[in-house]
């Protein structure tokens, strides 16, 4: 017996995990779009709060706080690494001096607070995928591949399957890590990262070897494997709409955001608190009366 | 193409016409020049050491090699007419189920409902004929209770009749299977084996199983095709391969077999049934009739009690090991010591007791087999003295450190060479203990299976060697997984050199033959708790699921080994119980 990892998917009857696929999909799609293209700090941090109490509303609270853990280690980074290697912006914060292979590396205020806004979408689009992987069956993926790319069973795989497999992975992965005596070569993240991309690739190529085995590749009669409707689907329908209009919008509108070079440049208007209000706000759509957080975790 | 239906003939399940076969980018092929023919409702077993080309074959069978593992392929196989070059795994997938060696890449749903489910989705079955379908494999593999739970958080056994599950729901005529029983306990395993037979015998499924542990399933084989180097070496009856195995001193004889020829009588046994018939026949004592002659551990021991406790189907008392003349390599300490340890696990569904008050000591230099039925708590406690779980009550105490080679060495292996893995003092030093000699550069996706697992060991010793001595406790996790007889061998003679240096080396297995030639102590648990704590000579010879077919032959106490019961039986006939 094996403890789950925080990215897995737990069959609950909880909103998100109970709706159809394509209104969860549309749901927190609109979430991953916004985290993907928005430049406003302030409506990235709405929409990783609201993706991230989405996940509370549907007991996924472990794939949130991992996913969070992972973003802000992300972001960290981020920060980091576009603080050494751009050297661009007004406000010089610390001179480094002449480095071999790097040059000059001055750090300014505008370089970190571009890698912050970077960090911030990452960690964002971080919560939305472990939501994701946590709430949504990935055999109502699996099953919405075979209706709709029935010849590719391996792109079949690596949609529905590469992040469970990946998760699963990593738990294995770091345990070893963690068993590892202490006069052996740490295993960075660097390279556990790459390990776990190779190893979930080899695996994800198996798992499409079974599938062919399975008989994915044959056509079912007419029919035969229609999604079943839940009482939750107009619920993600209309909040999914709401807020992927209002996040295309946005776009094509061409909301200001952040602008870091060469000076900082932000105004936050009124559309931008609305827009961050609506998906800060959005997060409480998987939540049930009566069935908060507490009910049962995972 | 061709097809049975079309033809109105009756094909054969399975036919295939000098086959070689190269891996795409190997520099030598897996298979070369392999023909053969499996006949509908036939059950051959197939044999062979490990790379012999056993895996590659059933891929060929099933249509993956060449469609999904690419490569050059010559000549043909057919399955129920339908030729593999034009027809693909999943236009085969009515006609031939395949259980590959790692359920873990088999097991695709989210939970083991869904799992069976899906091929049957996949056909376009109404849900009616679906639902009685997946009750019916169910119940046939016992695996009801199975349905609702998540895939992620089964045993490996449990995956394992998972996957056979998957494979039998949509009944197809030929079924391939590649080491099935390598992750079953020896109960669920003999299970295994004589489902297979009866699915084979009632439904008149093909059956072509690919397997190690020759002993378990040849007495229910029609017929056995030996491998070796990607050809057939053998193809006939089960007695004629024990035969020709022993003739050719090869290491795929049954130990009843070879027991039988170091004994020197004939002719060689294909089961346990078979050997005690011709036991009967010879004038040797019917097994369980009489007392023996041969020296009792208990009377070394002082467990006769205990040991009469087994032998009559009352094994709870055995919960007392007397290390008698064994000797304490390292002080006065204990490697590891589990007091009332309760140990839980959250499988998706609240939180299971894995572990229930157990109590456990285990001394520097012992050699210990930790057995038990899948799910019974091995892993658990391996994992618990290693500090990957907490207790939830008692405690669980280790004196030295502890190494944990977990069920896949290959996590351990995360970098481009060994010298990056294990570099310094520290690193020669552990290489050195596992008795590994490879240049620093070897890359270690290279290596052998059981190169591989030294590796990981290594990786998991370095460090934790105090002056060159090794750690109280060194935990290997189903090490033999998919191992030849010479692989299990050589971790025998491994797992030996390390308790002669001073450490507890402790092994979770389901190998009943491999705990009786490594350890000198078995340690049997049931569902969390302890169930019998004796030596090995005692438990291994006390029961019919936890013992070595030598001692389920002779049903003598103490007598588990190819060896012993050679002499025993020689003694016999000196006697003149053989004439």
């Amino acid at each position: 017996m094996k403890s789950l990892s925080p990215l897995s998917y737990v069959p609950r009857r909880a909103s998100l995990q109970s709706a159809g696929l394509g209104p969860a999909a549309l749901y927190l799609g609109a979430y991953l779009l916004i985290c993907f293209l928005s430049s406003d700090p302030i409506v990235l941090l709405a929409a990783t709060f609201g993706a991230a109490l989405a996940g509370y509303g549907c007991h996924a609270q472990r794939a949130v706080r991992f996913s969070l853990r992972l973003g802000a280690f992300l972001a960290v980074s981020m920060i980091v690494i576009n603080g050494l290697v751009t050297s661009r912006g007004e406000t010089v914060l610390l001179r480094l001096g002449e480095w071999p292979v790097f040059g000059r590396i001055d750090v300014t205020a505008e370089s970190l607070a571009a890698g912050a806004l970077i960090g911030l979408r990452a960690m964002g689009t971080m919560v939305v995928i472990g939501v994701w992987s946590a709430c949504i069956d990935p055999d109502r993926v699996l099953r919405a591949m075979h209706r709709t790319a029935r010849r590719s069973a391996l792109t079949a795989t690596l949609i529905s399957r590469l992040v469970p497999l990946a998760a699963g992975d990593q738990a294995r992965l770091g345990e070893a890590a963690g068993l590892r005596g202490p006069g052996a070569t740490p295993v960075g993240r660097l390279a556990m990262a790459h390990r776990l991309l190779a190893g979930s690739l080899d695996r994800a190529v198996d798992v499409a070897a079974t599938l062919e085995l399975r008989g994915y590749g044959q056509t079912a009669p007419p029919g035969a494997d229609r999604p079943i409707a839940s009482r939750f689907d107009r619920r993600f329908q209309v909040a999914g709409a709401v807020l992927m209009v209002a996040a295309l919008g946005s776009i094509i509108a061409g909301l200001p955001g952040l602008t870091t070079y060469p000076g900082f440049e932000y105004e936050p208007g009124p559309f931008s608190l609305i827009l961050a209000g609506l998906f800060a706000g959005g997060g409480l759509v998987t939540w049930q009366r009566g069935r908060g957080p507490n009910a049962r975790r995972n | 193409m061709r097809d049975a239906t079309e033809t109105g003939a009756v094909d054969p399940a399975l036919s295939i016409e000098a086959l070689s076969y190269r891996y795409a980018g190997a520099a030598s092929g897996t298979l070369e020049g392999v023909s053969l023919e499996v006949n509908q409702g036939e059950f051959v077993v197939l044999a062979g050491p490990s790379g012999s080309g056993k895996t590659s074959l059933l891929r060929a069978a099933c249509g993956l090699v060449p469609h999904f593992h690419g490569g050059e392929l010559g000549g043909r196989a057919r399955v129920a007419g339908r030729d593999t070059r034009d027809f693909g795994p999943g236009d085969l997938a009515d006609v031939v189920g395949y259980v590959a060696q790692d359920p873990e890449t088999q097991i695709i749903s989210t939970t083991v409902a869904a799992e069976l489910d899906l091929p049957l989705r996949f056909r376009g079955d109404n849900p009616a004929s679906r639902a009685r379908a997946i009750e019916e494999v169910a119940l046939g593999l016992n695996i009801a209770p199975l349905l609702p739970r998540t895939v992620s958080t089964l045993s490996g056994g449990e995956m394992q009749r998972v996957a056979l599950a998957v494979a039998l729901v949509t009944r197809p005529p030929l079924i391939l299977l590649d080491e099935p029983t390598s992750q079953l306990d020896p109960v669920a395993g003999d299970e295994l084996i004589w489902l297979l037979r009866r699915l084979n015998e009632e439904w008149g499924v093909a059956v072509v199983l690919a397997e190690h542990r020759l002993e378990r399933c040849l007495a229910a084989a029609d017929r056995v095709i030996a491998m070796d180097t990607g050809r057939i070496s053998f193809d006939g009856s089960p007695r004629a391969f024990l035969e020709h195995a022993v003739d050719s001193k090869s290491e795929l004889g049954t130990p009843a077999a070879v027991m039988f020829s170091l004994a020197g009588m004939d002719p060689l046994p294909v089961g346990v049934r078979d050997a005690r018939a011709t036991l009967r026949v010879r004038g040797i004592t019917a097994p369980g009739q009489s007392p023996v002659s041969v020296a009792r551990p208990s009377e070394e021991t002082g467990e006769s009690q205990a040991e009469a406790d087994l032998r009559s189907g009352t094994g709870r008392s055995l919960r007392r090991f007397v290390p008698g003349r064994r000797e304490r390599r390292k002080g006065n300490g204990r490697a590891l010591k589990a007091s009332g340890l309760w140990v839980e696990l959250d499988p998706g569904d609240g939180p299971v007791d894995v572990l229930r008050g157990l109590d456990l000591e285990i001394d520097p230099g012992e050699r210990v087999a930790l057995m038990g039925r899948n799910g019974a708590g091995k892993s658990s406690l391996l994992r618990a003295a290693a500090g990957l779980l907490e207790p939830a009550a008692g405690k669980i105490e280790t004196r030295g450190g502890v190494a944990l080679l977990t069920q896949n060495p290959g996590d351990f292996l995360v970098r481009e060479s060994i010298g990056e893995e294990l570099s310094g003092e520290s690193g020669r030093a552990a290489l050195d203990a596992v008795g590994l000699d490879l240049p620093e550069d070897s890359d270690p996706r290279d290596l052998s299976g059981g190169e591989r697992q030294r590796l990981a060991l290594a990786i998991a010793l370095a460090g934790r060697m105090d002056g060159g001595e090794l750690p109280d406790l060194i935990a290997l996790d189903e090490p033999t997984r998919g191992m030849d007889r010479r692989l299990k061998d050589g971790l025998s003679g491994l797992g030996r050199t390390l308790s002669d240096r001073g450490a507890a080396v402790v092994v979770a297995t389901h190998d009943v033959e491999f705990a009786a030639t490594f350890a000198d102590r078995v340690v049997l648990l049931g569902d969390g708790e302890l169930i019998a704590d004796a030596s090995a000579a005692t438990v291994l010879s006390g029961g019919w699921y936890f013992a070595t077919e030598v001692s389920r032959v002779l049903d003598r106490p103490g007598l588990i080994t190819v060896e012993q019961g050679a002499d025993w039986l020689l003694g016999e006939i000196a006697n003149g119980g053989g004439a």
